[in-house]
């Protein structure tokens, strides 16, 4: 199985509470260790103000997380983000690309 | 007879390495928001001075960044 390096930005809906954040993210990545993959940084920027609306809302809690998964692994991730209600947005990006 | 003038374009300085940076980054917004207009569209090469591979990872990067709402895709003004 070949791992590939991955980058994910997830934009949180400003109603959750600013501290349940890393427990949730936490949460969301398991799949990531279920599948033998590894997350190697979580950065949360906090509360942020959007360019333009997203879902009604003028603000989103920013997160960067680094990790390391299979491709499948990658996209099962990013579906299982974009059913839940309370991430208004999700990107992944190849971190090992260019 | 009226000489020829020859127009000697001045030579811009390179932005990106002026600020040290190999790998453009769509989260680097400070930076990126200098290759956008005011009315938020990306600058033009000749105005911008980077070479035509910078210019295409600074545009890719600018779209990636508007779609996270890190950047607008057109500002109010006007």
């Amino acid at each position: 199985m070949s791992l590939r390096q991955y980058e994910i930005m997830i934009i949180l809906d400003p109603e959750v509470e600013e501290r349940t954040v890393a427990p949730s993210l936490d949460k969301y990545l398991s799949v990531v260790k279920s599948d033998g993959g590894t997350v190697d940084k979580v950065d949360i920027w906090g509360r942020r103000r959007l360019a333009f609306d997203i879902k009604k809302k003028s603000e989103g809690i920013y997160a960067v997380v680094d990790f390391t998964a299979a491709p499948d692994t990658a996209k099962e991730l990013d579906r299982q983000l974009g059913l839940n209600e309370v991430v208004l947005r999700t990107k992944v990006l190849r971190a090992d690309a260019r | 007879m009226a000489k020829a003038i020859v127009r000697k374009p001045k030579k811009k300085q390179n932005p990106l390495k002026s600020a040290k940076i190999d790998v453009v980054d769509y989260k680097d917004t400070a930076l990126l928001r200098k290759f956008i207009s005011d009315r938020g569209k990306i600058r033009a090469r000749r105005v911008t001075g980077v070479s035509v591979q910078e210019q295409r990872a600074i545009a890719r990067a600018v779209k990636n960044a508007r779609e996270m709402a890190l950047l607008p895709y057109s500002s109010s003004a006007r």
